[in-house]
């Protein structure tokens, strides 16, 4: 006999909770808790009722017809026995059915600790998750899972936003800027959960873009709110500079220690060389840059680097306003953003709007509508790399040490020239800072649409849209008058991009009997992808001042490109569950993608993985041992080729006109001529897909009253028929040959260990995790005449080469003799060996992050140190700066009191070469101090005695990347987050519902590095050409406050 | 749903079917621009010849490259010059258009040979056919040259200037017309003829004797001389688009003082007069210079080369009537023709002259000179002081000539890091070694050391 059952379902901490799923037992009927999480279900007396909801134990609750309404407290799940998380395509699981690691973050953490790129913050935190920062706040982040499985490809991860695949280009442009990938977009305060499905075994469903993983972003709701609920967060937060080179201040600018100011171009004495091999800093008086021709002490300006940059600041201010009805749910949030970059005259600003509302039409159908309007708003992005017109570093990187860079801060003189330091290369920084500008301005929405129907119970159909559109300008401004850009130029750049998903699916989901459960999904998925660029560029100004592009010398040059995808899928997947303990998954997709050819378009790929769950099996309830899980799977996916990769192509040039010489010769002669010239690339009619295959096995145990926590995974990926534009010789006619062929392998582990030393009023939990990857690259081309090919160059290459590591460095090394001693020719200075060499590679051997957190009432203290080992890096800073003679480690033998040996030139003819001084110098000639001798040997195996000038010496080792490349481990006090919760009886009378502070300092310190002058950590794009360093902006720090109230 | 997807495919952005007379002007262009351009002139043999020194950044002066510092002629020669013309030849041959093929005949034996000229053994037989080579074999010298000449010879063949013959279109060199190209052709054959010459001589006799049989035409009037023309930015000359940012060259003492010796009319042409004014005004850096000394002598009190140099619609000039009198001289030094050779050497003197609009009583005084006569018993050293004076500027063809005929005999500075030598070769691009490395390492185990000092083959002393 049926009774009646009603009450409410509430969390730990007193929010009512709608959505809860109530299932009777008995019957497997169901029903949910309204938007006030109060129930009523007609269900047999004595039967049982199970309530579940995401995040929370389920609870069994027996009816008892005379108890009256209850009431149910969910405890939240926040241990690994009964989590849920979201996998792929938004579904959610038992993380215990799972036969693959995935990993969540929950949002708070990346809305307190506050990126600007919410890339960031995944930094450390996540097994097996490689982050790689960019050169101050605004710039890029790259992030890896589980190392490089595409040789040429994208290695980044596919963002899906609440089920929409939205794009994460880093759209790069003219400029010399570090442009931001797209996803930066997102706002990290509307972010609820963050799920790492780390590749293939997790990821498969989502096909040919799952090889290198997916990060899911889920955003609020108002779901689970009662009524009406207001938030407001902000968030201040300043950055300085983390790390700058380390200048050498005893000798200024100059060759071979003379220097005299006149026009800085060379008229006089060497005031056209951009060096620091000058004079001593020792006060003597030069006529210098601002001094009018009048000597004026020449001294060092140690921080002269350090006082052009400025504290950057970001203001971070958000409301929201979430709100939950019988039939209907939203939240609306607005978004500002704020930010001034150390760099001085760059910043940019962001307004970013979110709604998300949900309705039930009917009680079986129910539509969410979800819009996200973002606006980024830059007037000059800070300028990067080795461009003289609009780079930072470089100008720095060659410069005087006595350079007083406020001198320079008014960077027009009385006649409104400009004027600097030196002028045979540079503008005036602060003329490239404030007249060189790059502004960009992007306008994105990224919206969905959905339906939900539940035709029968155990049984719904869905249907979504979504699309993700943007819109993004850069305009490029070269002054007039910029050095080596004399007349200036203008140029416009537009971008968009658009890519829409429409996916249908039947969703079934039933207990079959007390042992069996299955739940099941089929599927299809149409996508659509475009992205079109224009650009424009006026390449000499006409007149100064005015940016246009009709303010033109030259004719403009106009380019467009146009890329279009279409692909259509079909998919399945299945879960199989025996008596709570054992699963077994299941997942199938087909895709057809336009851009192959008609004959390998479509590609069918599977996945299969299991989990047992030995605690429940074996019902062990020990204080010891908590949960033992063993989880393991196999899975491959497909991966299609860019567009338009199959038939050859030519390049239009600029139209050739005819001389009025040659018109009069031949006067029926055609006077403006086309010019085509070949594709650089030898396309490929019979393209196949690529193909990712991985195992995946792991392990995951809960200790000691939970105290210990432990999740291994073990992984073995391969990829192959990589599409990659190899390298050829250009004797071929073309640059690069597009194979089907590569095969990389990768394999590792990723640890994570969760322990809790302390669990009273005063919690401590430590979080570790650890990954080591390790690739091989198996084969270019099946003919196996290819052995490298080449991802990035600068001086020294990126490389993939057969039978190495993804990623090896390869330059120019010492010439050695067989005893390893390095030979020097006949100058003195080091040789350079005519084969390059292996030097090394980007990608580290392992990664890890450990977390401390600290919980006394509402104060929590985290503390995350992250570290990188066994990885290389070019450090291009160290090559210029060596050169240059500006980094102190110029200074060893550079004068008598820094160990310099003594010499002379026979006849002070310096042609004659240098002679050591032993004992007294003949009569009459110079004697330098500035003397050092290469520790090497000469050609016949003698040990080198002949005396290099220091400049010599130093800058004798810029064409020798060996010398370069350096370690680039790091160990980094990555993150410090202090957070204080006012207590609720302080709040009601005020009737808020909470309030936090928090104090959060990033990247404060360098706990550890092998490198010089650079922080080894940054990167220079989203793509696979890391680990050349060339001249970066430098890295910052971060601290701040972030407030947080809820009314 | 098959065909929805191909059309999603088809590429927007650029033509699949490529017309050959864009081909041309595209191929000329690249051609001139790499040929005339930074790397492998103003940075390199110019530098080499000693017809220009650098006043900044001096290491390339003194001869520290690395295996870098030469890709741009192989890059552009094979990759963009070698395979447009390709293109061009199979066009010309689906279309019956044997003009469009001699064409590229002619300028893909050019661009042939400056690549082994600077580089020795360079793919030849398998460059250029990436579907049956991945990685091409290098062919030794003797052959490419061999190979070129075989190929000039069918281009000479194929140029048919009579009037009902198709015409071509697209040519910034000689606006179409087939006679000047047919004499472009046999000038180049006169040009390849001499290279070998020390090393085969029979050979060189077999070509001169071939042209004339074929009753061939050479150069014959500055007018008509191979040279691209350039126009005013942002089509204008190589060397004036480097003035344009740049600042690091200036004329070499080696050749100023040669012309200041001969009093020679063309200095002020061949240099501009110093900023400051010295009492010398025009005065060169000295080759091999340290970033010091050529600072201490100064940006301002040095001559940069002169205004016809450095203006932008200055010509790239590739084989000019000079060069083709020169040649025609040596050849009948070395009894290959019965032609007068101190007549002709001394026509060549007048057109390089010519080339310059110099004119007049200048020019016989002198030829006149002791210093410049004729000297028959040492044609060497008279056709190769006088001929590195007339290419000034053709760097690539003035080194080579030097490295040759021997004359000028050039010194190298002692700052220089190649044991007093100067180059005689460019080394291989870096990327062959990863790229196509088992036949760069037969082609350095048969022609020797990848280095700059290794001497070629047709460098017999």
């Amino acid at each position: 006999q049926d009774v009646t059952v009603t009450g409410t379902v509430k969390s730990a901490d007193g929010e009512t909770l709608p959505g809860v799923s109530i299932l009777i037992k008995e019957t497997k009927q169901a029903s949910i808790s309204d938007a006030k999480g109060a129930f009523s279900i007609s269900a047999p007396d004595k039967g049982t009722l199970v309530f579940s909801y995401i995040g929370f134990k389920s609870q069994e609750i027996q009816i008892n017809k005379n108890a009256g309404p209850i009431s149910i407290i969910l405890q939240s799940s926040d241990n690994a026995l009964d989590e849920v998380v979201v996998t792929a395509l938004g579904i959610s699981r038992q993380k215990k059915s799972l036969g693959y690691a995935v990993q969540e973050l929950k949002g708070q953490d990346l809305a307190e600790a506050k990126e600007s790129n919410l890339v960031n913050a995944l930094a450390g935190k996540i097994a097996g998750v490689r982050v790689t920062n960019s050169q101050g706040s605004m710039g890029s982040s790259r992030v890896v899972i589980r190392g490089e499985t595409s040789i040429a490809g994208n290695n980044q991860p596919l963002f899906v936003v609440d089920g929409i695949p939205v794009d994460n280009s880093q759209l790069n442009s003219a400029g010399a800027r570090d442009y931001a990938n797209t996803i930066s977009d997102i706002n990290p305060e509307d972010i609820e959960s963050m799920s790492v499905l780390k590749g293939p075994n997790a990821a498969a469903l989502y096909g040919s873009r799952a090889a290198a993983g997916v990060i899911l972003i889920k955003t609020k709701t108002g779901k689970s709110k009662k009524g009406l609920g207001i938030a407001i967060n902000s968030n201040a937060v300043l950055e300085t500079l983390l790390t700058l080179p380390v200048y050498q201040n005893a000798f200024g600018q100059g060759s071979e220690g003379k220097f005299s100011y006149v026009d800085g171009a060379g008229k006089g004495i060497n005031d056209g060389v951009d060096e620091s091999w000058g004079p001593k800093l020792d006060g003597r008086l030069i006529p210098q840059f601002y001094s009018k021709g009048v000597a004026v002490p020449f001294v060092a300006h140690p921080d002269n680097v350090r006082d052009f940059f400025q504290t950057g600041y970001s203001l971070n201010n958000g409301v929201s306003v979430a709100d939950a009805g019988e039939k209907y749910d939203y939240r609306i949030s607005y978004n500002n953003l704020k930010q001034v970059g150390i760099v001085p005259n760059s910043g940019q600003g962001k307004n970013s709007f979110v709604l998300n509302t949900s309705l039930k039409i009917t009680p079986k159908l129910t539509l969410t509508a979800n819009a996200n309007y973002s606006k980024l708003n830059s007037d000059n992005l800070p300028g990067t790399g080795g461009s003289r017109s609009t780079s930072t570093m470089l100008q720095f990187t060659w410069f005087g040490r006595q350079v007083d860079i406020n001198q320079l801060k008014d960077y027009l003189d009385e006649n409104g020239k400009t004027f600097n330091w030196n002028n045979s290369y540079y503008s005036n920084p602060y003329w490239v800072a404030y007249e060189n500008t790059v502004s960009q301005n992007r306008s994105r929405i990224i919206g969905s649409l959905a339906l939900n129907y539940k035709i029968i119970d155990g049984l719904d159909f869905n249907f979504r849209s979504g699309t993700d559109y943007y819109n993004d300008r850069r305009k490029v401004r070269i002054a007039y008058g910029t050095n080596g850009t004399p007349f200036g130029s203008y140029t416009e750049s537009a971008f968009t991009v658009s890519e829409n998903n429409t996916d249908a699916t039947l969703n079934f989901n039933k207990q079959l009997n007390d042992d069996f459960s299955l739940e099941l999904l089929g599927g299809g998925n149409i996508r659509r992808q475009y992205i079109e660029q224009n650009d424009q560029s006026a390449p000499k100004l006409a007149i100064a001042g005015l940016y246009t592009l009709k303010n033109s010398r030259d004719p403009l040059i106009s380019s467009n490109n146009l890329s279009r995808l279409k692909s259509y899928s079909v998919y399945a997947s299945g879960q199989l569950g025996f008596r709570n303990y054992l699963f077994a998954n299941i997942t199938a997709r087909n895709d057809w993608s336009s851009t192959l050819p008609a004959q390998n378009r479509s590609y069918f790929y599977p996945s299969f993985n299991g989990s047992f769950v030995a605690t429940e099996a074996f019902d062990i309830k020990s204080e010891v041992l908590n949960y033992l899980k063993i989880r393991g799977g196999w899975s491959k996916v497909g991966k299609d080729a860019d567009p338009y990769r199959l038939i050859n192509t030519y390049a239009f040039g600029t139209p050739f006109s005819i001389s009025s010489d040659l018109q009069k010769l031949y006067p029926n002669i055609v006077i403006a001529n086309p010019q085509l010239s070949p594709g650089a690339i030898d396309l490929n009619p019979n393209l196949k897909p690529e193909t990712t295959t991985s195992t995946e096995l792991g392990v995951e145990a809960v200790f000691f009253n939970k105290r210990l926590r432990f999740d291994l995974s073990a992984y073995n990926t391969n990829s192959y028929n990589q599409i990659l534009a190899a390298d050829v010789s250009q004797s071929t006619g073309f640059s690069s040959k597009l194979l089907n062929a590569g095969k990389i392998n990768n394999k590792g582990i990723e640890a994570q260990l969760g322990i809790t030393p302390v669990k009273k009023a005063f919690t401590w939990d430590i979080d570790v995790n650890f990954a080591a990857n390790r690739s091989k690259v198996i084969e270019l081309d099946a003919e196996k005449l290819l052995t490298n090919y080449v991802v990035a160059s600068n001086s020294a290459q990126v490389i993939a080469t057969v039978g190495q590591p993804y990623g090896s460095l390869f330059g120019s090394a010492y010439l050695r003799d067989g005893n390893g001693n390095i030979v020097v020719n006949a100058t003195g200075a080091p040789a350079t060996n005519p084969t390059k060499q292996v030097l090394g590679k980007y990608t580290p051997d392992w990664i890890g992050g450990v977390y401390n957190t600290f919980t006394y009432k509402g104060i929590s203290l985290g503390v995350l140190v992250d570290a990188s080992f066994g990885g290389s890096i070019y450090n291009g800073t160290y090559a210029t700066g060596t050169y240059t003679g500006v980094l102190a480690s110029t200074l060893p033998g550079r004068a008598a009191e820094y160990g310099g040996i003594s010499y002379y030139y026979p006849g002070n003819d310096k042609t004659k070469g240098t002679v050591r001084v032993n004992g007294t110098a003949p009569a009459g000639v110079t004697v330098y101090d500035d003397g050092i001798i290469f520790d090497g040997v000469t050609a016949d195996g003698k040990r080198n005695e002949k005396v290099l000038p220091a400049q010599q010496y130093y800058k004798s080792f810029r064409n020798i990347d060996e010398a370069n490349i350096f370690d680039a481990s790091y160990v980094k006090l990555r993150e410090v987050k202090l957070s204080y919760n006012l207590p609720s009886k302080w709040l009601r009378p005020l009737s808020l519902q909470g309030v936090s502070v928090s104090l959060v300092g990033r990247n404060l310190w360098i706990i550890h590095r092998n490198t010089v002058d650079i922080d080894p950590e940054v990167a220079f794009n989203t793509g696979n050409g890391q680990g050349l360093e060339s001249l970066s902006n430098p890295s910052t720090r971060s601290y701040g406050i972030n407030l947080n109230v809820k009314f | 749903c098959n065909k929805e997807l191909d059309e999603v495919n088809i590429n927007p952005n650029a033509p699949e079917i490529p017309q050959a007379d864009y081909l041309l002007t595209g191929a000329i262009k690249n051609t001139s621009d790499t040929y005339w351009g930074t790397t492998n002139n103003l940075n390199s043999s110019l530098l080499f010849a000693q017809h220009w020194a650098k006043v900044q950044y001096t290491e390339e002066d003194r001869f520290i490259y690395s295996n870098s510092s030469f890709t741009a002629l192989w890059s552009t020669g094979y990759a963009q010059s070698i395979a447009g013309l390709n293109k061009i030849v199979e066009l010309a041959d689906a279309q019956g258009n044997p003009n469009y093929k001699g064409v590229a005949l002619v300028l893909r034996s050019w661009v042939f040979l400056l690549l082994t000229d600077a580089y020795g053994d360079v793919p030849y037989t398998q460059a250029g056919k990436i579907k049956q080579f991945v990685t091409p074999v290098y062919d030794k010298q003797k052959d490419v040259y061999y190979g070129i000449l075989a190929d000039l010879k069918s281009a000479q063949t194929a140029l048919d200037p009579a009037s009902g013959a198709p015409v071509i279109s697209g040519d910034i060199m000689y606006g179409g017309n087939i006679t000047h190209w047919k004499e472009f052709a046999n000038s180049l054959r006169l040009r390849i003829a001499l290279r070998i010459a020390d090393k085969e001589p029979a050979k060189s006799q077999a070509v001169i004797d071939e042209i004339k049989a074929e009753g061939g035409n050479y150069i014959n009037s500055n007018a008509f001389n191979a040279q691209l023309v350039y126009q005013v930015s942002p089509q204008q000359n190589p060397v004036a688009a480097s003035f344009e940012t740049r600042n690091d060259y200036r004329i070499s003492k080696t050749i100023v003082d040669k012309l200041f010796a001969l009093k020679d009319p063309r200095l002020p042409i061949y240099a501009s007069k110093t900023e400051n004014v010295t009492p010398q005004v025009y005065v060169g850096i000295p080759n091999g210079s340290t970033n010091s000394e050529a600072s201490a002598i100064g940006l301002a009190n040095s001559s940069k080369p002169g205004a016809y140099f450095l203006n932008p619609l200055a010509p790239a000039v590739i084989l000019s009537y000079a060069e083709l009198l020169f040649d025609r001289a040596e050849a009948a030094a070395r009894g290959f023709t019965t032609e007068n050779a101190a007549d002709l050497y001394n026509q060549a003197i007048r057109a390089s002259f010519d080339q310059y609009g110099i004119s007049g009583n200048v020019v016989d005084d002198y030829i006149n000179q002791a210093a410049v006569k004729y000297d028959p018993t040492n044609y060497k050293k008279s056709i190769g002081e006088q001929k590195w004076i007339a290419l000034f500027g053709q760097g690539l063809e003035a080194w080579t000539e030097q490295r040759r005929l021997d004359y000028p005999q050039l010194t190298a500075s002692v700052n220089t890091v190649l044991n007093g030598k100067i180059p005689v070769r460019f080394i291989y691009p870096g990327s062959e070694q990863s790229l196509n490395g088992q036949n760069y390492k037969n082609a350095v185990s048969s022609q020797g050391a990848d280095l700059l000092t290794t001497k070629l083959w047709f460098d017999a002393f």
